[in-house]
């Protein structure tokens, strides 16, 4: 029988989690096996609402639950919001290419996440940390607006305590809680013990945030190829067929989400 | 070589009804239009040019619910489909569609079963339409691909060129609705075609539409041009050569609760549209009008060529013929050329 790459899985919220004022994670349990790598991404969808293109922010390796963590911004977002325990959900995917860790082996890796962009880079820090033995030097540089929008905070805290990656966070304006650095991520750039040459850069957030950011890696001599970004375009099936992520010859959702900027910095548009 | 007479055709065509779904064109206005063919029907017409609508628009519906609550079936399931009197234009349309939605696995599961069971029987162009230029993108005004069997209109009849082993196998079930073609009907084919072509590249050359070498760097070179601008002025955004286009193929996925159901549809989108790009957090990367008209092009005359080797405009001319704003592809391909 022919598939149909249209068709969600059903899937169950067991739990949400308040992030902050606009942001919430949901765990879901898939009535039917649903696996991901690291950078992938699914249609969330509420039944008869809608659908829109999430990438999970859990531990790949578990199985039987997928976490998803999702800013409230337009009219599908706002009815996941209202989601409760016991609800029923749609899941279509997993859609796009991850991250290829296998070109990791052997290489230093900067992480660089910003803002909501630090949801997909968790699913990536736990595929990063499972493999931790063959990779070189990991570095982790994390930004976000103030302390309060930090997502995973006491994860990211537990973190800066292990010794096989070095950690820092920055906020753009800081609070009674916050004494690390201020000032947005390329201003924590600068102590980077790597070797620029050859290390492998992972940069997720903000379309601002992203492009300074490479600008920021080129400057210390990362290769363009070797700068793996997480692109968001508006997709509508995931597969390129529906046309409207296209980034030049590629399909945002069907070649990437996560793309080298090599293979996209001539195209119009891609920071917006 | 075959030939068949009218007269047979309508007896092929009315057997052919138990089977499939036949549609032919008929006369509509100053132009030709599709729907069903009715029992004893012979209301039709074989030649003039490419009809009113794609025939993308069989294949590939504008409003299909294409999946239902979490079931995973299919949920169309017709009579295939037999298309009449096909042209040129739109057999090059399924080649882009064909690109687009039969794959493994993601293939769009109901255009595959329709484009493999349908019937393609084709026919050349009699008559050269206002707004034809299928010479000035290296196609010509009769098929040479995509059909089963094509109908080249002679004296009497048609003269009928086999394109598939399908098509071979329904002249082989109703042999003796066709005769051998003779030499005088050879002949005349020939001439029929060489006159039209004539015609229709006189048409496109008039408007001076760069060479098929030269198009895609022509597009590419002019990627920062004025000209965007300046043609998409009279844009008002409604779609319309995207619907009538047969190459277009966006779509949007949308939801909704039908009849206590939960239901996915898939609709033709447009990417002349504002919204199209824009993501939910409001960026829009081509959030002026001629940004998403360049990218239109861009898309047909870049894109195309570059995943699939083949340029992604059919030379139909619909889009002139149906854009309110009175944007001429033809026009704005020729002032793109440097």
């Amino acid at each position: 029988m022919m598939k149909n790459p249209y068709r969600s899985i059903e899937a169950e919220v067991l739990k949400v989690t308040t992030e902050t004022d606009t942001i919430k994670t949901f765990l879901l349990k898939p009535k039917e096996e649903l696996t991901f790598k690291p950078g992938q991404f699914m249609e969330f969808s509420v039944p008869g609402v809608g659908e829109a293109p999430f990438t999970p922010s859990s531990d790949s390796q578990i199985k039987d639950t997928i976490e998803i963590t999702i800013v409230r911004v337009g009219k599908v977002t706002e009815a996941i919001h209202e989601l409760k325990p016991g609800d029923t959900v749609g899941l279509r995917g997993p859609l796009g290419k991850g991250y290829p860790l296998t070109k990791f082996i052997g290489q230093d890796i900067l992480v660089i996440g910003g803002g909501v962009g630090l949801a997909p880079i968790r699913t990536l820090m736990y595929g990063l940390f499972s493999m931790r033995d063959q990779l070189s030097r990991l570095v982790y540089r994390g930004g976000c607006r103030n302390p309060k929008e930090f997502l995973y905070r006491k994860q990211l805290e537990e973190w800066m305590k292990r010794d096989d990656v070095d950690m820092k966070l920055t906020v753009d304006k800081g609070d009674e809680s916050w004494n690390g650095p201020v000032g947005v991520v390329t201003t924590i750039m600068d102590d980077l013990d790597v070797n620029f040459a050859r290390a492998k850069a992972v940069v997720c957030g903000p379309p601002i945030m992203m492009k300074f950011a490479t600008f920021k890696l080129q400057e210390l001599g990362v290769r363009d190829h070797n700068i793996y970004l997480s692109m968001e375009k508006n997709m509508s099936c995931g597969f390129g067929k529906c046309g409207h992520c296209r980034i030049g010859p590629y399909y945002c959702c069907k070649d990437g989400p996560v793309f080298t900027f090599d293979m996209i910095r001539e195209y119009p548009g891609i920071w917006e | 070589m075959f030939f068949i007479k009218r007269g047979n055709l309508d007896k092929l065509l009315e057997s052919l009804r138990g089977d499939y779904r036949v549609y032919v064109p008929r006369k509509m206005g100053n132009g030709t239009g599709y729907s069903i063919l009715g029992e004893s029907d012979t209301d039709y017409v074989i030649g003039e040019n490419r009809s009113f609508e794609p025939l993308k628009s069989f294949f590939f519906l504008g409003r299909e619910k294409v999946a239902e609550d979490f079931k995973p079936d299919i949920l169309r399931n017709d009579k295939p489909l037999c298309i009449v009197g096909a042209k040129a234009c739109d057999l090059k349309g399924f080649t882009i569609l064909d690109f687009v939605f039969i794959d493994d696995e993601y293939g769009d599961p109901t255009y595959m079963k329709a484009r493999k069971e349908a019937l393609i029987i084709s026919a050349d162009c009699t008559t050269v339409g206002e707004t034809c230029f299928c010479t000035a993108v290296d196609l010509n005004p009769w098929p040479d691909f995509n059909f089963d069997i094509n109908l080249s209109p002679v004296d009497d009849g048609f003269s009928v060129t086999v394109g598939s082993e399908k098509g071979q196998t329904l002249i082989d079930n109703n042999r003796s609705l066709f005769t051998k073609e003779t030499e005088a009907q050879t002949k005349a084919v020939k001439q029929n075609r060489k006159n039209i072509q004539t015609d229709v590249m006189n048409r496109a050359q008039e408007k001076g539409i760069p060479t098929t070498e030269r198009l895609r760097r022509v597009v590419e070179k002019q990627y920062d041009s004025v000209v965007w601008d300046e043609v998409s002025k009279t844009c008002v955004e409604c779609g319309a050569c995207n619907t009538i286009c047969p190459t277009c193929h966006c779509f949007l996925l949308y939801d909704q609760k039908s009849e206590g159901k939960l239901a996915r549809f898939r609709v033709w989108d447009s990417c002349m549209v504002n919204d199209f790009a824009r993501v939910a957090g409001g960026e829009n990367p081509r959030d002026r009008l001629w940004m998403r008209l360049r990218n239109r092009f861009d898309k047909k005359f870049t894109y195309f060529p570059e995943v699939a080797g083949e340029i992604g405009c059919t030379g139909c001319g619909r889009c002139i013929a149906a854009c309110p704003g009175k944007i001429d592809i033809r026009e704005v391909l020729a002032e793109l050329e440097i």
